[in-house]
């Protein structure tokens, strides 16, 4: 699962319907909105990258967005990239005998 | 993860969100952020990836980075990061990390044809300086080589140029940034007699027009893009035009879409020129006192191997390599370069390409008269299915916005000029209608060479990691350059080697025909990334050679190679990079390298100790050199050097360098892991960036202090960054009066890069009398270069052009994109676009596995009919990141004869159903 803090920016005076728009929008919430300039601050989640950049992509095609980028990522969700490493690595650095040759390397 | 937990992480992420782009916060969602972020500690960084340069900040607790955000200060990218970005916290955290040097062994000991095995750092340091010293022993300084990197920190790049140049005494050092920069760098120096951008980034909000010259910033550059996304909808007359030779995700917002023809752009940029002079656009005052016209030879080959290719090349490949000898003129050659069609012209000045005179406007004027619309039309159309006269409309609509003498213009570019078999006169012409209309180096005007390395810029060029260079713009070959750094390196006259070394490709050469028996490859994949690599491959793992590839994850280089060094990577060192807009940027290491990855930076200090001046500074032989390089150890004993003293103590761990202290209070706790191993208490950064700011002080290229980069508050500065009332203050555009501090009071512009150069003067076809020379101090000059076609073109055969590039999730060759989970995932492997109707007309569809083939190799794909890119028919497009489709097999090895730098966009292939 990935958790991404976004900044959309719309007009002004259409400020109210893309806010309503984007939380109608799966996994997308919004969580702060400054009227002057337009600002939007909207918190997507989505179940991998893909969906997360198609995600972007949605909001970048809501009606009177003019920018909408990602802002923040939230890293510690992804266990499995994660935590796999680390026991590994610390067995290593005392012996360099602990080392896994890649079989990629190898083959 | 329970609900209220998933809610509260999502508030706080909001809360940051809009703390980073500078919203006022609500107390509640203060207190959230908080509460995530106990314990986290949050230092300032740079982006791992392109040459964007965009500030990330960094979060560890407990020796891990736990996030990473926008830099809100950093002017580049104002808190904003890109999908690639976004994962720069990620990249150090892939499974298949390297954590142990690995040698090909058998029964213990190395073996070409063994296995890797792990060893100690003692063990591979010992196996490196052996064969180091085979290789010197045979074949002196040029039998040694490294494939250098635009991804090095400034420190890396500037202490590997040094050891090999001021060391070892070879010029045998080529980054990967001549796959990408080169002719970038010929246009500037040849324009300019000074590299780097004279702009910034800021163009953009100045701008009124971005004209995209090849360059897919909507996937390459995202954060430059969403600056003009953001000035395109918020300023009323600001235009986009998006010149490529397919449609891709930049011809979204762009007003103009003009798909041209391989090689068409060359044709495309002389229509501007004649249009600009016969609708009297030229801005005559500007052009008068600050531009010289001039050109040079045609007759420049297409940088194969100049001599004996056809005892490694096929015969099919000979049916292109043929050209490097002699070149039958087609049909638009005849006109573009005033010859008859199949005239067969010797390449006389293959090995003189840079040969240029000056000439008159008058014959500036006939030069681009051929360039008519009519002409260029024809030449340059991309898309066959486009009708003739709307394209023609779209020439002359780009043309209008040139001749608007009331029209901000700034032009981007990247790999589409650069990687071209013309790149240097490409980027060349583009000067060439900046500077006619007088639009260049002023707030939203400026033809603007982007870059796709982190530190291309900072360490490739400033530094001088190329076979001819030296730091601050200086080259080997010029006698008062190699003076000035040996003054600061403290070396005996001599010591350089006066002969350019072999550039990236030639390294491959080289080592294909054993003239290179040493080759150590740093932060850089060269077996993936080179341009008909069977070649290479086969002469990396045949050939009596040693190979050592340093890298954090095992490419395809590493497969290739001997000995396997595991590198530290971004913020597991201390570091500084260069961006495209001459901001150099700096980070401190945050977390500890895995196992016994260690940083490049130490692995050279290391290797460094194990050679000594009598070991290297002694008379040396040097194929081309009659002479050989002297004899400099008397020289070293008269300096005070000892024959017995180390690389280490002469270069690198120096008095005066050990007079700058690790640990220092500008680390505010962060451990840095070089100084930590060398135990010899100086901060090897920190000093070799004071003796390297020398090069560039008080001619054009000052930086500042090291710690003025570090100052909490510092994003980075442009260069030349000069002193003024106790402040350090950068130069935002140059070239021009009001803002650059080296202009001569008075000249308005002042292109003193050309300062003490002249040229001759002669006519279209060859230089005049030598004795009349024109001096061009002060001024830029305005290149006429000529169209010339693509040296191989699609036949009954090889029917369609292949053009590669990248995408947008994955960053050059995959080794650290795609170990993150979610971009791998996103894109795991390479299609093949193919337009709708080739493929049919093929009998095949999309998802069809097919085979690319060209005269040089095939590689097995899936064919993509949709998607981001609309390419047209008759070409097809195949992204280089993914090893498992490396189509570099199939592409051409084809250069700039000028620049050296490969054309990857451009040779001919077959596709067929696999």
């Amino acid at each position: 699962m990935n958790l991404s803090g976004i900044l959309v920016v719309a007009h002004p005076e259409w400020q109210g319907q893309v806010v309503e728009t984007l939380n109608a929008l799966e996994g997308v919430e919004v969580h702060q909105v400054d009227e002057e300039t337009g600002r939007i601050i909207a918190v997507q989640e989505a179940p991998d990258i893909h969906a997360e950049i198609e995600g972007l992509k949605r909001i970048k095609a809501v009606s009177h967005v003019i920018m909408a980028e990602m802002v923040y990522h939230y890293l510690a969700d992804d266990k499995q990239a994660y935590e796999a490493m680390p026991p590994e690595l610390e067995e290593q650095q005392d012996g360099f005998d602990a080392c896994v040759v890649p079989a990629y390397l190898n083959s | 993860m329970g609900l209220s937990r998933r809610d509260f992480l999502k508030s706080s992420i909001a809360a940051s969100t809009a703390a980073t782009v500078g919203m006022p916060l609500a107390k509640q969602a203060e207190a959230a952020v908080q509460a995530t972020e106990k314990g986290w500690q949050w230092d300032k960084s740079v982006c791992r990836f392109c040459g964007t340069g965009c500030g990330i900040m960094v979060a560890t607790k407990d020796g891990r980075i736990v996030a990473t955000k926008g830099d809100p200060d950093a002017p580049v990218n104002r808190g904003l990061n890109c999908v690639k970005g976004y994962f720069n916290g990620k990249i150090i955290y892939g499974e298949d990390r390297l954590t142990q040097p690995l040698l090909r062994m058998t029964d213990g000991k190395f073996d070409k044809k063994g296995k890797f095995t792990p060893i100690s750092w003692e063990q591979a340091l010992d196996i490196m300086e052996e064969k180091i010293r085979w290789a010197l022993k045979e074949k002196g300084p040029t039998g040694i080589s490294i494939f250098g990197s635009g991804q090095y920190t400034i420190h890396e790049g500037y202490a590997a140029a040094k050891l090999m140049k001021a060391g070892f005494r070879s010029n045998n050092i080529d980054p990967n940034a001549r796959h990408c920069m080169a002719s970038a760098v010929v246009g500037f120096m040849q324009t300019f007699g000074i590299d780097e951008p004279q702009g910034n980034y800021d163009d953009i909000e100045h701008t009124d027009t971005a004209i995209l010259w090849g360059a897919n910033m909507a996937e390459m550059h995202p954060i430059l893009w969403s600056r003009i996304t953001n000035r395109r909808l918020t300023h009323k007359n600001m235009k986009v035009v998006n010149l490529s030779v397919y449609g891709n995700m930049s011809s979204d917002i762009a007003d103009l879409e003009i798909i041209f023809a391989p090689s068409g752009d060359l044709a495309i940029q002389n229509y501007i020129a004649r249009e600009i002079i016969k609708r009297d656009a030229v801005d005559h005052d500007f052009v008068k006192k600050h531009t010289v016209f001039a050109t040079g030879p045609y007759d420049i080959g297409y940088g194969f191997r100049p001599k004996n290719v056809e005892k490694f090349a096929s015969a099919a490949e000979m049916e292109i390599y043929k050209n490097e000898q002699e070149h039958v003129i087609d049909k638009w050659e005849a006109i573009a370069q005033r010859k008859k069609e199949g005239e067969v012209v010797k390449q006389a000045n293959a090995a003189t390409p840079m040969k240029d005179w000056a000439i008159s406007f008058e014959d500036f004027k006939a030069a681009v008269e051929p360039y008519t619309l009519d002409f260029v039309a024809q030449v340059a159309k991309g898309d066959p299915d486009e009708p003739m006269e709307q394209f023609k409309a779209k020439l002359q609509q780009l043309a209008d916005f040139y001749c608007d003498r009331n029209r901000k213009i700034v032009s981007y570019w990247t790999m589409g000029f650069n990687q071209h078999q013309r790149g240097s006169w490409v980027n060349e012409q583009c000067y060439m209608n900046h500077l006619l209309t007088g639009r260049q180096c002023q707030p939203g005007n400026g033809a603007f060479s982007l870059t796709g390395q982190p530190s291309a810029c900072g360490t490739a060029r400033e530094v001088g990691t190329f076979a001819h260079r030296l730091p601050a713009d200086m080259v080997v070959m010029n006698p008062k350059h190699r003076a000035i750094a040996e003054k600061i390196w403290k070396l005996p006259a001599g010591t350089i080697n006066p002969q350019m070394g072999s550039h990236f490709v030639k390294i491959m050469r080289d080592l294909e025909d054993g003239q290179i028996l040493f080759n150590w490859t740093q932060v850089n994949n060269p077996w993936q990334n080179t341009a008909n690599v069977n070649h290479w491959i086969k002469a990396a793992r045949e050939m009596n050679n040693f190979i050592v590839v340093a890298d954090a994850y095992p490419g395809v280089s590493a497969k290739v190679a001997d000995l396997i060094l595991p590198a530290a990577m971004i913020n597991e060192k201390w570091g500084a990079y260069g961006n495209a807009e001459r901001r150099t940027q700096v980070w401190r290491q945050q977390v500890m390298p895995p196992g016994q990855a260690r940083p490049d930076l130490w692995m050279m200090l290391e290797l460094s100790k194990r050679f000594k001046l009598k070991d290297v500074w002694g008379a040396q032989p040097v194929p081309g050199l009659k002479e050989g390089l002297p004899d400099v150890l008397p020289a070293a004993q008269a300096m005070g050097y000892s024959p017995e003293s180390t690389l280490y103590e002469v270069l690198f761990a120096t008095p005066e360098n050990k007079k700058v202290k690790w640990p220092d209070p500008i680390a505010k706790g962060h451990p840095n892991i070089t100084a930590d191993l060398l135990k010899d208490g100086w901060f090897p950064e920190k000093a070799l960036f004071e003796e390297y700011r020398q090069f560039g002080t008080g001619h054009g290229h000052d930086l500042a202090p090291f710690d003025v980069y570090h100052d909490d508050k510092v994003r980075g500065l442009k260069w030349p960054v000069v002193q003024k009332d106790g402040k350090w203050v950068e130069t935002p555009w140059r070239n021009n009066e009001q803002y650059d501090p080296y202009v001569q009071q008075g000249l308005g512009f002042d292109f003193y890069g050309n300062n003490g150069q002249a040229l001759v003067m002669g006519d279209l076809d060859k230089p005049g009398d030598p004795a009349k020379k024109v001096d061009i101090s002060h001024k830029a000059k305005i290149y006429f270069r000529p169209y010339a076609s693509p040296v191989e073109k699609p036949d009954a055969n090889y029917d369609m052009w292949l053009c590669t590039g990248r995408v947008l999730e994955h960053w050059h060759s995959g080794t650290m994109t795609r170990r993150v989970p979610e971009l791998h995932r996103a894109v795991p492997a390479a299609v093949c676009w193919i337009n709708q109707k080739d493929a049919e007309a093929k009998g095949l569809k999309r998802n069809d596995l097919v085979w690319v083939e060209s005269r040089r190799g095939k590689v097995k794909v899936r064919l993509e009919t949709g998607g981001r890119n609309r390419v047209p028919r008759g070409l097809v497009y195949v992204p280089w990141f993914d090893e498992g489709v490396l189509i570099n097999k199939v592409t051409l090895d084809a250069t700039c004869p000028l620049s050296k730098e490969t054309d990857y966009k451009k040779c001919t292939v077959k596709v067929y159903k696999a």
